[in-house]
């Protein structure tokens, strides 16, 4: 058999897996041998993912800004990256409130539909409100405050702390920066060996992406669809209306707002842009996760768009937790499309409090799957919306956070390729080939 | 003084640490050794935990970086866990057979049996619980934690241990097909730690003496303290229980495994068995296998002669998944509990007590005391009350020890095994 791109496999895996999702329900084949021996490829496969996640993080940064080589160089770049991730944060969010005000899907939902609904999600509800509880009791600059480890070690061992992490990361590379290169260089060997290393395993990894995303994608349609669909009939087209509403603002930010940027601020085609990251689109799109991602982000980037290592390793982690794009929008419109739901009536005051918040809470949230939910009830409960409302949206948020992810690192790579087309990092980006 | 060697003075150590123990529980000295002795023993153990994370780590990448190629690790990697498999199914039948022969369960009257059911009751409720959160995953669930969602969560915790093994393979892997140079300064890093830590395992056996005799005295005041009656009585009802374990064990070390180290390896066995005492004692004075892993694997390199990628891959691998003589406890005790409540079983049952044994052996990691639930669901499979565990619980510790020690001796036969395969293939004979 010839040699498949690995993109390619990764589409067949998905495709195959949504066949093999659908014939499973139609023809009533035992959901528990899905959930049994299916379903674990995918965790497999998401885990090994995660497994590498921090070490990257580690190894990536630090080499990244020790290798900058220039202090003053690092904070005009970082600078500039903080404010352009800032703006399409403000952007995306502002898109999603425009599109779910005009279309109002919530208002589809009959009452009683909704008091079923809410009374299924209840614990998975109750839960995530916990911990939001837990977070919002901090000041305004609790983010802020909580972006510096107190010990390295235990930030290292928590997935959801990869933000402190990342702080760690850039300070020690800083410090290197600092101190004579005699002294410092086995330390920076040390890591230049480390990411390559890294870097290795992700290839081995990628290797049963295509299993897994197979396993990902018909084990979550076995378990959607595990009741029975006539009654969800009416809630699945509010709910419908509601996903298409998060798919179109999306839609937008990938057909109109990243091509705009990318136009003014960099040589490159958009079309060339769109074809160069689309395995990681794909990956992004089945594992839901933009740190699982980074990894074939930053090679995609690198390779494909000649991006400078300096910039991909500064920018796209720094990304991958900062800059959430995709989340941001979700969130303004699950917000206000739980408050129409509820029949809510939110004042332009409330709204622009959405923006701000889901602006703030997508710096808060790491890039793991599921963190989008816990900030999107900080979200609800800084205008007031009851929080129980969140019960909603948890059938299609496993959807809608693997098209939103996908968003997320488009982002993160548009904002990379002009960050590097500015300060003159953007190397041949005429020869690109698909 | 002239200095006496290191396994000497432990020797010492463990006979002042009984005779202690015994004059203290006779003479009410229990308080004082609690308070003043046992403590020792916790540090040395704790010295030993503490270099165990690390030291896999190292010796695992170190191990394969110093392979030259891929396709060496696989036939390492695939040997070992045949033999591994191989032994673990000789062990589990051996237990088999021994309790088929003796029968202790049998033996038991019908009155204690009820009275261990109430004493134990509440230890016995927290184990069944935990079996059944076992029971409720997946069949591939050990795969799934096989691999860790986080490396550094995973290094935290001693029981995590394969996971850490898990990603210290790939790691190293990931070393051998990077170039050279670039991992110049990962290697040597590598290489400086393990270094660092055998030198520390080093200074810590210093300690092994005073540690052991602590160990000892606090276990003994510990078992015995309070009421020495108790205990006797227990051993009583239960000894030939225990019996028939020591006995499967003792055959399984002093017939089995001479059998294959002499078929399989240039040792003679008692030679073997003497560089590994200092490696025993600890697993009898800890029983932990990983506790004792630092000095297993320095008896290996040092006594033993291993060569560093060998024993580096297999015995911390051994240490998780190779546990003969927690095979045979397991095989004993189920059918035990079995006979004592009555059931009879037939040869399906018989392959069943085999199969889990060697599965559970082989190690549900995530579950602390994975044995004893495994045990349970064991227990499940041929249809016997989960409360018979109490009759075992009882006498659980003092056999803990000693199986411990066919566990780390177990690995070791399986190291030499391998090396001297590997040996053989380095210098082809000269007929060839």
């Amino acid at each position: 058999m010839k040699k498949m791109p690995l993109h390619t496999k990764i589409l067949i895996g998905l495709v195959l897996g949504l066949v093999f999702g659908i014939c499973s329900i139609q023809f009533g084949w035992s959901a528990e041998f899905t959930v049994n021996y299916i379903k674990p490829i995918g965790t497999i496969f998401v885990k090994s993912l995660k497994m590498i996640a921090v070490p990257l993080i580690l190894a990536s940064l630090i080499i990244g800004v020790a290798n900058i080589g220039d202090i003053s160089k690092l904070s005009r770049m970082g600078g500039k990256t903080l404010m352009i991730f800032l703006l399409t944060t403000v952007i995306s969010t502002t898109v999603g409130l425009v599109l779910v005000n005009t279309f109002q899907p919530g208002k589809q939902l009959p009452q009683e539909t909704r008091e079923n609904l809410m009374s299924l999600y209840n614990s998975t509800a109750a839960d995530k409100a916990d911990v939001a509880a837990g977070i919002k009791s901090g000041t305004p600059l609790q983010p802020l405050i909580d972006i510096v480890p107190e010990n390295i070690v235990q930030a290292a061992t928590d997935n959801s702390a990869m933000l402190q992490v990342v702080f760690f990361a850039i300070i020690v590379g800083i410090a290197l920066l600092q101190i004579p290169k005699e002294k410092g260089k086995y330390v920076v060997g040390f890591f230049d060996g480390l990411n390559d290393v890294v870097i290795k395993l992700v290839e081995y990894i990628m290797v049963i992406a295509p299993y897994g995303v197979f396993a990902l994608i018909a084990s979550l349609i076995v378990e959607i669809a595990g009741d029975d669909p006539q009654k969800a009939f009416e809630l699945l087209t509010a709910l419908l209306w509601y996903s298409l509403t998060v798919i179109g603002g999306l839609l937008i930010m990938m057909t109109i707002v990243y091509p705009l940027m990318l136009r003014f601020f960099s040589k490159i085609k958009y079309v060339n842009f769109f074809r160069a990251m689309r395995p990681a689109m794909l990956l992004g799109f089945s594992t839901s996760s933009s740190s699982a991602t980074l990894p074939v982000t930053m090679e995609r980037v690198e390779k494909k768009l000649g991006v400078s290592e300096e910039v991909s390793s500064f920018v796209l982690p720094l990304g991958a937790t900062i800059n959430m794009n995709g989340t941001s929008l979700y969130q303004g419109v699950a917000a206000v499309f739980i408050a129409q739901a509820l029949g809510l009536d939110l004042s332009i005051g409330s709204q622009i409090m959405i923006v701000l918040t889901a602006t703030l809470a997508a710096v808060g949230s790491a890039g793991v799957p599921g963190a989008g939910m816990v900030m999107l009830v900080i979200v609800l409960e800084s205008v007031g919306i009851p929080t129980a409302g969140i019960a909603l949206i948890v059938a299609p948020d496993r959807i809608l956070d693997m098209v939103r992810t996908m968003v997320n690192l488009t982002g993160d790579a548009a904002v990379t390729v002009v960050v590097a087309s500015t300060e003159g990092e953007l190397t041949h980006p005429e020869d690109i080939e698909g | 003084m002239k200095k006496a060697p290191l396994h000497v003075l432990i020797i010492l150590g463990m006979i002042i640490g009984t005779l202690w123990g015994i004059l203290a529980s006779h003479f009410g000295w229990v308080q004082f050794t609690i308070n003043w002795i046992k403590p020792f023993g916790s540090i040395f153990i704790n010295l030993l935990k503490l270099v165990a994370v690390p030291l896999v780590i190292v010796t695992i990448v170190g191990g394969i970086t110093s392979l030259s190629d891929t396709t060496k690790l696989t036939r390492i990697g695939s040997k070992t866990l045949g033999w591994f498999v191989a032994i673990s199914v000789i062990s589990s039948t051996i237990g088999l057979i021994f309790v088929l022969v003796v029968a202790p369960g049998k033996l038991l009257p019908e009155s204690k049996r009820d009275e261990l059911k109430v004493q134990y009751a509440d230890d016995v409720s927290v184990r069944v619980s935990a079996a059944n959160e076992v029971k409720n995953n997946g069949p591939l669930r050990i795969l799934e934690d096989l691999v860790p969602g986080n490396i550094f969560y995973a290094a935290q915790d001693n029981r995590n241990m394969l996971q850490v093994i898990f990603f210290s393979v790939l790691f190293g892997i990931g070393i051998v097909l990077s170039p050279k140079d670039k991992t110049a300064g990962l290697r040597s890093f590598f290489l400086g730690v393990n270094e660092a830590m055998l030198k520390m395992v080093h200074v810590i056996m210093k300690f092994a003496p005073i540690g052991v005799m602590a160990l000892i005295a606090g276990l003994l005041v510990d078992l015995a303290g309070d009421s020495p009656r108790e205990a006797i009585d227990l051993l009583k009802v239960l000894g030939v229980f225990a019996l028939t374990v020591i006995a499967a064990i003792i055959f399984l070390m002093f017939v089995v495994y001479p059998i294959i180290i002499s078929r399989f390896t240039n040792f003679k066995y008692f030679d073997f068995l003497r560089k590994l005492l200092p490696a025993e004692i600890l697993a009898f004075s800890t029983s932990s296998s990983a506790a004792t892993l630092p000095v297993t694997l320095d008896c290996a390199e040092r006594n033993l002669k291993l060569s560093n990628e060998v024993s580096g891959f297999v015995l911390p691998l051994g240490i998780t998944i190779n546990m003969h003589g927690t095979c045979i406890h397991q095989a004993i005790s189920a059918v035990f509990i079995a006979q004592a409540f009555g059931h009879d079983l037939g040869m399906t049952e018989y392959l069943i007590v085999i199969f889990t044994c060697v599965l559970s052996s082989m190690g549900a990691p995530a579950v602390p005391g994975a044995g004893i639930v495994m045990l349970l669901i064991v227990l499940g499979s041929l249809g016997v009350e989960p409360e018979g565990l109490a009759l075992i619980l009882a006498i659980d510790r003092p056999l803990d020890m000693i199986r411990t020690i066919p566990n780390v001796v177990g690995d070791a036969v399986v190291a030499a095994i391998i090396d001297k395969s590997e040996k053989a293939r380095a210098i082809p004979p000269p007929n060839v």
